[in-house]
């Protein structure tokens, strides 16, 4: 008996975000804990963790379920608003359009991290009954494209503005963003170019300081296409305090989960000049109160703004944000054969990092496509570490076998030696393993195993 | 011709002499007294048992009596020379015993019901009765997993067969169904029967399932008033590892530490050659600060300490013609071994019954109980890990040190324990009072009606609230809490009772039953460090967390419907048949109504002609009994769908979203166990033995369990009524009177075994595994026992580089890590080498109880054992050393240190780099056998004459100690093989065998008085 006016309705869109706010701040676990970003510390165990870390990706790891399930789940509250989309009738205006393309942009998004880090998945638009939910069998990539494709057009023409929406809430300029970048994963890299070259039209611009970006008081600006909202101690998550040491930072909280540190492989890449290394990258630490000198310890202090101790931040946490647009931009205009275009798109990014031209690329820089894609992908990696960007970028252009054969983890600066690991990535590696959970709770054989797992 | 002997009796005879001797045995028995009727007379038998008395008139009639014995009337006859056998009490035999909605006598139970009388139970310091009863009944399983005042037991009876509905007993206060032992002290405690068969326990029809444990309060008796004063004060003591087994402060900390440090720098490829302390070229982390090497304490030591606890209790009864009534008070204080934790309760209680017409009865119980308890921040290891070099000293301002004002880094920024301690206030009073009012009316022979009306209502407060200094993160924090529930119940029952032809038994009830719960709760939390200051800790000095603060209603109703039957046939055939049907509002409508029915029967072959020649067996009972009952322990209103809110904050404001929480299943309905028994009594040589054996076969079917659902329906699981799991068990008592003279000497023992099996998950699925995320996993697989420990067998330890190249390892490992066993030979380490590593519920579980006096001594001395369960001792890695704390020296030595020095090769290393490889296997499945001497009493009550000088009519002292001795298996590291600190089977994510952080068991020395006025 819930599901009967328009206000319902707008409690359940909530509900749907909520799935994904709760989500993401632990993303990174799946995301970047296999990439040359991070390396796991000892103090905070994370069932699962450590097997990510080590490039042993087994269809038992529980942070691979635990991403399935509760992705599943948002797209279970998108698809319940869709269900009932109908049966109130007391909506004002165009008010039950809008709800309807916020439920569908954040089902394509769902399903948009869905089909990269599985591939092809159960295509769930509907109410599932639990005999349902047994035997339906994972739809090709293609078909999961395609639906996210079909929402996302949908939701264009019916969401509004920015200045008609919350911040947080979809927008016509989120999902004109998320179109274009859901192009370049399909390789479609004219249409990509078409929708990313559109979300301009939306008045997004890069903010002078990067690290503004990253500060609570700033979070609403125009750099931020789509992010999604906390608010300390009431609906905040951890990730201020998985990336920061267990003793804490003075100023920030007096204790940390570390849960994983800075790995060498990235901190060496970033130029003194950039000036997002000083907002992404702590270098010396001392414990708070403590009398003693600062001391050689890197960590990630991207997302380091002040909480309560190791309970929650209120820091927002960008799903899509003008930078990533402009390099994927880049990506599409170099595909499509305008290296200079590219290059001025990539050095949008550069100039706005380093203050000035100065470090801008020529394109004598370019020697070879190979070259173009290893500046971008480099600049993917300073400018969005950290934001679930790298694991997707090895993997869709290949790169993964190579870039994690040898990783770097901690680095002694005494004595100037990187903590050298071997890695073993494995082609198959393009896909996580499918949840042996979730196998096992289908009918048998309905639910296929990625291959090699 | 009928007066002349007659005439000839008159006559006195000058002398009768006679030999009083035990019918059985045929043994003399000295020191009865032998009297003559009507006059007052009399003398006690000699050594031989012989006795005489003079002047004794020939149609007099003597009557002898004798503790333990019957009295019997002997007449004379004329006789001058009299043989007189005495029979033994068969009190085992007489005695009622209540089952529900009424008593029957023991011989003629046809269902296997444990009994347990009050004695002196009430005067044991065991703080609850649920402890004065450990070890005394086969099948009934107490253990004790958490040491802090107040605390409950987990009460298992013939194994759990739930998984998410809970296993604890039903508990019946004097007729009132879901009652608690807090609402009860062991003073006012007259018997508790525990139904253990379905077919007792089937008369409870819904709530059956987990057994069925009856308490009923004393009552006054007819006669003039007494005043009954128990008391007890002791100490209890904290069974500690000790400081032997603890790593000391100095250089031997200073030592391992650097082992550990070394260990750690080496693996990331560092030399642990460099200096220790002032060198760059050692990361900071790698370092070791001398200071660490200053300070001796031993916080095991430090904070558990030796309390006091006391107990004082007073009881008034009697009663006239028309009434009878019981009325007593109880104050207890227990202060908890470690600081700042205490349980005080205050009791009171009526039991008032009144006789308004030979036709009509009525009375009133109320039992008002309030109970304060104050606990400390749970996880004893946190507080116990503290390294040696912490001073406990206070400082000038008040403060602790902290471990980081020693080292200012590498260690951990915890604060000094003895700050958490002295800053945390948790309190939690309750209040409770179950109470019942009824009538009962005699409406033709045989044939009565009682209506009851009962309550049990409870007010629960919580006030939590920390100081800064007592956090980690340095602010103040607090909580409140509320709850209220209200239990009502109406029952009526009419009841027959009679006789037919002298040979035909026949009883009845047939009975009516409403209960309906309504319970409310409310919470506010507050935004942490918010307060304004510290001096006020209550929620109106700080702002409100709206996450965090919250109320709840729910409801439930029972209607029930039911009779029994029991028919005897000359005390030697018994039948008993019952049926219950209860309807939940937990259910949907279509699946509302559960029927639960029983049938029982006993042959008591003792009784039949063709047996009598076989003297020394005096009884021998055989009985089979089949039950169904159930279990209804799930949430209210989980057959339907549940929303529930999903917070976000679109424009930076806090809106309650809204999503579905739940699948509904309007389908729900009753879990069903189905049981056999099949049980003997057999009583020999006057019942100096009495044996009873049961087997049992039991089904829990219908299983409301929360099976696992594909994802991509949106939920992860569902509540349904699927699977079975079979508990099949074997249980023994026996009761022996040793010694009967002037030296007594009895002794019981108990014996049961159980085996638990998944015989069916459903769902077509074959095992759910449950995975801590320290690797060990708990898995439901059909075939075994539920919850069983699953993970990786240890095989070894990895020695050196050769052998890490060599041997099958998981991604990751290094040498000093675990060397799994390669159970598939498949050259890798992966999950599908995982096994069954064996469970947290005992195979084996014995009491013993042996009662002895001598004049005016009595001692009783009660064992438990427990043998096979295992325990996931999770709490070793805190002692490890891993985050520079104390060092436990039975789980830190034999540790693979380096190739040099390899350890036992048993140890792995244990760092925190290294955990991940630690937990997964059974290198912390440790044997939580163990045998306990739970309670030693020695009294000594004061002779006669004594007491009548003191106006007293009963005076004994005591000295009891409890946990005298406890005797654990050797490689066992916790403190108590009992201390498990997850909720035990509670749904499918539990842990049962984890222990995290259990207290130490205590010592209690106490001295006690129980006097009678």
């Amino acid at each position: 008996n819930f599901y009967k006016t328009a206000d319902d309705m707008d409690k359940a869109v909530l509900g749907v975000y909520s799935r994904y706010q709760s989500r993401m701040p632990r993303d990174w676990t799946l995301l970047e804990m296999p990439t040359d970003h991070l390396y796991m510390s000892s103090y905070r165990h994370i069932g699962g963790l450590e097997a990510i870390n080590n490039l042993d990706f087994q269809p038992q790891n529980d942070i691979i379920r635990n991403f399935w399930q509760s992705t599943y789940n948002g797209i279970a509250r998108a698809n319940t608003v869709l269900t009932y989309l109908d049966v109130p009738d007391d909506y004002i205006g165009t008010r039950k359009e809008q709800l309807e393309a916020e439920a569908k942009f954040m089902r394509a998004l769902f399903y948009f991290d869905l089909v990269r880090v599985f591939g092809g998945v159960p295509k769930v638009t509907g109410i599932l009954s639990i005999d349902e939910s047994r035997e339906t069998p994972r739809a090709p990539a293609e078909e999961i494209y395609a639906l996210i494709i079909a929402d996302l057009t949908d939701a264009i023409q019916k969401l509004p503005g920015q200045e008609a929406m919350a911040r947080g809430r979809a927008t016509k300029g989120a999902a004109v963003a998320l179109l274009g970048k859901v192009y370049i994963y399909m390789e479609d890299w004219e249409n990509a170019y078409r929708y990313l070259e559109q979300a301009d039209e939306f008045h997004y611009r890069l903010l002078d300081d990067f690290a503004s970006l990253w500060k609570v008081a700033n979070e609403d600006n125009d750099e931020v296409i789509f992010a999604m909202k906390y608010i300390e101690n009431e609906n905040g998550h951890l990730l201020s305090s998985d990336f920061i040491p267990y003793f804490g930072v003075e100023g920030v909280a007096s204790s940390g989960l570390e849960v994983a540190l800075l790995a060498w492989g990235l901190h060496k890449e970033y130029d003194p000049a950039d000036t997002r290394k000083a907002a992404t990258v702590a270098e010396y630490w001392k414990a708070p109160g403590s009398a003693g000198p600062e001391e050689w310890r890197p960590y990630v202090k991207k997302f380091a703004v002040p909480h309560s101790g190791r309970t929650s931040s209120g820091l927002d946490l960008p799903v899509l944000r003008y930078a990533d647009i402009l390099l994927l931009k880049a990506e599409a205009l170099y595909h499509l054969n305008r290296p200079a275009e590219a290059l001025a798109e990539l050095n949008k990014v550069r100039a706005r990092a380093f203050g000035n031209t100065s470090h801008n690329y020529t394109l004598a820089d370019i020697a070879s496509p190979e070259d173009f894609l290893d500046k971008l992908l480099l600049e993917r990696q300073l400018e969005l570490a950290f934001e679930n960007q790298r694991w997707f970028d090895l993997v869709r252009t290949g790169r993964f076998m190579e870039e994690l054969d040898q990783v770097e983890w901690s680095y002694n600066k005494a004595t100037e030696t990187p903590q050298v690991v071997d890695l073993d990535p494995r082609p198959h590696f393009k896909y996580f393993p499918i949840p042996q959970h979730e196998i096992d709770q289908a009918s048998p054989g309905v639910l296929t195993q990625n291959e090699g797992y | 011709v009928f007066l002349i002997p007659c005439r000839a009796w008159t006559q006195a005879l000058p002398s009768v002499e006679g030999l009083v001797t035990e019918r059985a045995t045929q043994a003399a028995l000295p020191g009865a007294a032998v009297t003559l009727k009507g006059s007052g007379r009399g003398v006690t038998t000699d050594a031989e048992g012989r006795f005489k008395l003079s002047d004794v008139p020939a149609n007099a009639v003597l009557v002898i009596s004798y503790v333990g014995y019957q009295t019997t009337e002997v007449p004379v006859a004329g006789q001058s020379n009299l043989q007189i056998r005495l029979d033994a009490v068969v009190e085992a035999l007489d005695e009622m015993v209540v089952v529900g909605y009424g008593s029957v006598k023991k011989s003629s139970v046809t269902s296997a019901i444990s009994k347990i009388e009050n004695t002196i139970l009430d005067q044991m310091p065991a703080g609850r009765p649920e402890s004065a009863l450990v070890g005394r009944m086969a099948g009934v399983n107490i253990t004790q997993e958490r040491s802090s005042p107040g605390a409950a037991p987990t009460i298992t009876i013939r194994g759990p067969g739930s998984i998410s509905a809970s296993n604890d007993p039903l508990i019946v206060i004097d007729g009132f169904p879901g009652g608690s032992f807090n609402n009860i002290n062991m003073n006012d405690v007259e018997s508790i029967e525990v139904l253990k068969d379905a077919s007792s326990a089937a008369i409870y029809g819904s709530r059956g399932a987990g057994g069925v444990i009856i308490i009923t309060t004393k009552k006054g008796k007819q006669g003039k008033s007494r005043l009954n004063f128990n008391s007890y004060a002791g100490i209890a003591v904290p069974m500690v590892h000790g400081p032997e087994n603890w790593a000391a402060g100095g250089q031997d900390f200073y030592d391992y530490t650097v082992r550990y440090i070394n260990r750690d720098f080496a693996w990331t490829g560092g030399d642990p050659s460099l200096p220790l302390w002032g060198d760059d070229r050692r990361p900071a982390q790698y370092r070791v600060n001398p200071v660490i090497a200053e300070g001796n304490h031993n916080w095991e030591d430090i904070l558990l300490n030796p309390e006091p606890i006391q107990n004082y209790s007073l009881s008034l009864s009697g009663g006239g013609k028309e009434s009878d009534y019981y009325i007593s008070g109880t104050f207890r204080d227990e202060r908890g071994t470690i600081m700042n934790t205490g349980y005080r309760q205050y009791a009171l209680r009526a039991n008032v019954n009144l006789e308004i017409s030979p036709r009509f009865r009525a009375g009133f119980m109320i039992s008002p109980n309030y109970s304060e308890r104050q606990t400390y921040p749970g996880g004893l290891q946190n507080l116990v890990k503290m390294p040696p070099f912490l001073s406990p000293e206070k400082q000038e301002d008040g403060s602790y040190l902290r471990p980081l004002d020693y080292w200012g880094s590498t260690v951990s920024s915890g604060v000094n324990p003895l700050a958490t301690l002295e800053g945390t206030h948790n309190h939690t009073n309750a209040f409770n009072n179950v109470g019942e009012v009824y009538g009962e009316l005699d409406l033709a022979d045989g044939l009565a009606i009682r209506s009851s009306f009962g309550f049990n209502i409870s007010y629960a407060t919580t006030d939590n609230f920390q100081e800064s200094r007592a956090t980690n993160l340095n602010r103040p924090t607090g909580n409140a809490a509320d709850s209220r529930v209200y239990n009502l119940i109406n029952e009526n029952v009419l009841s027959y009772s009679r006789d037919f032809n002298e040979v035909h038994n026949f009883t009845g009830i047939l009975g009516a039953s409403y209960q309906y719960n309504t319970s409310r709760a409310s919470a506010l939390a507050a935004e942490p460090g918010s307060f304004a200051n510290e001096i006020i800790p209550t929620l109106n000095n700080a702002i409100i967390s709206p996450g965090g603060s919250y109320t709840s209603k729910s409801q439930w109703g029972l209607t029930s419907y039911f009779a029994r039957i029991n028919y005897g046939y000359n005390e030697k055939y018994l039948l008993s048949a019952s049926i219950r049907t209860d309807g939940s509002s937990r259910f949907g409508p279509e699946t509302r109504w559960g029927y639960f029915p029983s049938a029982s029967a006993a042959w008591r072959i003792s009784r039949e002609d063709f047996f009598k020649p076989v003297r020394f067996i005096n009884e021998l009972k055989l009985r089979a009994s089949y039950g169904v009952v159930g279990n209804f322990n799930i949430g209210d209103f989980q057959y339907l769908g549940t929303i529930g809110d999903a917070l976000y904050s679109p424009g930076g404001q806090l809106i309650q979203g809204q999503a579905q929480a739940s699948i509904g299943n309007p389908a729900l309905k009753w879990e069903r166990t189905q049981s056999y028994d099949i049980g003997m009594e057999l009583g020999l040589f006057n019942n100096r033995v009495s044996l009873v054996a049961d087997h049992y076969n039991k089904l829990t079917k219908d299983l409301l369990y929360n099976v696992s659902i594909p994802a991509i329906s949106g939920f992860t699981n569902a509540i349904v009524n699927v699977g079975d799991i079979r508990n099949k068990g074997f249980e023994l008592e026996l009761t022996t009177r040793n010694l009967i003279r002037d030296f007594k000497w009895g002794t019981s023992v108990n014996f049961s075994i159980n085996k638990n099996e998944v015989t069916n998950l459903g769902g077509g699925v074959d095992q759910v595994i449950n995975t801590h995320s320290r690797g060990m996993a708990w898995i439901l697989r059909e075939g075994q026992p539920m919850f069983s420990y699953y993970g990786y067998r240890q095989a070894g330890v990895i020695q050196t580089e050769e052998e890490l190249g060599r041997v099958p390892v998981m991604a990751g490992q290094f040498p000093g890590t675990v060397r799994y066993d390669d159970v598939n030979g498949d050259g890798a380490i992966t999950p599908e080498d995982r096994v069954m590593l064996g469970s947290f519920m005992p195979d084996i579980v014995m009491g013993m109880v042996n009662d002895l006096s001598w004049k005016n001594f009595d001692l009783s001395i009660a064992i438990q054992s427990s043998l096979g369960a295992k325990m996931y001792n999770l709490e070793n890695l805190y002692y490890q050393g891993p985050t520079v704390s104390a060092f436990l020296l039975p789980v830190v030595e034999g540790q693979w240190w380096s190739e040099q020095e390899p350890g036992d090769g048993q140890h792995p290393a244990t760092s925190l780099a290294a955990l991940e490889y630690v937990g997964n296997s059974d290198y912390y499945l440790e044997d939580a056998s163990f045998l306990a001497v739970r309670n030693i009493n020695l009294g000594f009550t004061f002779p006669v004459p004594v007491v009548e000088k003191l106006r007293l009519s009963h005076l004994r002292l005591y000295l009891s100690v409890s946990n005298a001795f406890l005797l654990k298996s050797k490689g066992f590291n916790g403190y108590n093989p009992e201390g498990y600190t997850d909720n035990g089977i509670d749904g499918i994510n539990s842990m049962p065998g984890l222990n995290n952080g259990a207290e130490p068991v205590s010592r209690i020395f106490a001295l006690g008085l129980n006097a009678n006025f």
